[in-house]
């Protein structure tokens, strides 16, 4: 197999080529910052899950705020006045522009049960445990450990040992 | 010189990367693997890990967000 040498366009080099982890590290910090420059509000992503939780509930007539904890957190809800709500909303459109920009959208088929069994699994553990730790890996880690919070050291300590044994589980028995 | 087909479409990371190690571990030197991806992550670690292990690699885009890899043991 030779290798080609092809020159590329500007748009391959912007949008088609993956950007290295350095560039991604760079632009993530500085709209990092910029975020909380502007809101005074540092970037969290599961902050919000449970009055998103309180919402689907209260459609089948179930009153969240009932619950210790949640202080009214779902009847004073304004998705335009919640950061979070609006920077998940932005993650999932950057997501989209940027296949999109790649022209590499594509509607992905759904390979085995044991997939979906695995995904939804994966999603309540990853869940239940953001909120038990009281924010996920951006909240918690990414957040955090820069505005030297103790609480996202362990977190990190405690993800790596769940990646570990979530690898393990996946190897095991979803491959 | 054998030719091995992966499908790896609908799988996410890091399936397609264990899936390509567990099959070219069985293969012999020479014999070509190719992976069928649609998950763009693929696209970096599969080439990545097969480049690093000394294998030859080519990937090439066949539709919008579909990719082959295509990767020749070389040792």
């Amino acid at each position: 197999m030779e290798e080609k040498e092809k020159k590329q366009s500007l748009w391959e080099f912007y949008f088609k080529r993956e950007w290295s982890y350095t560039t991604g590290a760079v632009l993530l910090s500085i709209l990092a910052v910029s975020l909380v420059l502007v809101t005074g509000q540092a970037w969290g992503v599961t902050g919000v899950f449970h009055v998103w939780g309180g919402k689907v509930l209260s459609w089948f007539g179930i009153n969240a705020d009932a619950f210790p904890g949640f202080n009214g957190a779902v009847g004073k809800y304004i998705f335009a006045n919640s950061q979070v709500s609006l920077t998940n909303l932005g993650i999932v459109l950057g997501a989209l522009l940027s296949v999109l920009l790649a022209a590499s959208f594509k509607y992905k088929k759904i390979k085995s049960r044991k997939q979906v069994v695995a995904a939804i699994l994966g999603g309540l553990l990853m869940g239940i445990g953001a909120r038990i730790a009281g924010g996920c890996n951006i909240g918690n880690f990414f957040s955090g450990i820069p505005a030297f919070s103790l609480a996202g050291w362990i977190f990190m300590v405690f993800i790596f040992l769940g990646a570990f044994i979530g690898s393990k589980m996946l190897k095991k028995w979803f491959m | 010189m054998a030719e091995k087909e992966l499908d790896c479409l609908g799988e996410a990371c890091p399936v397609p990367l264990i899936k390509a190690q567990n099959a070219l571990g069985t293969m012999a030197i020479g014999d070509v693997l190719i992976v069928h991806i649609d998950h763009s992550c693929a696209m970096k670690n599969v080439p990545d890990w097969a480049r690093e292990a000394g294998h030859n690699v080519e990937l090439e885009e066949i539709d919008d967000g579909e990719w082959d890899i295509i990767i020749e043991k070389a040792k």
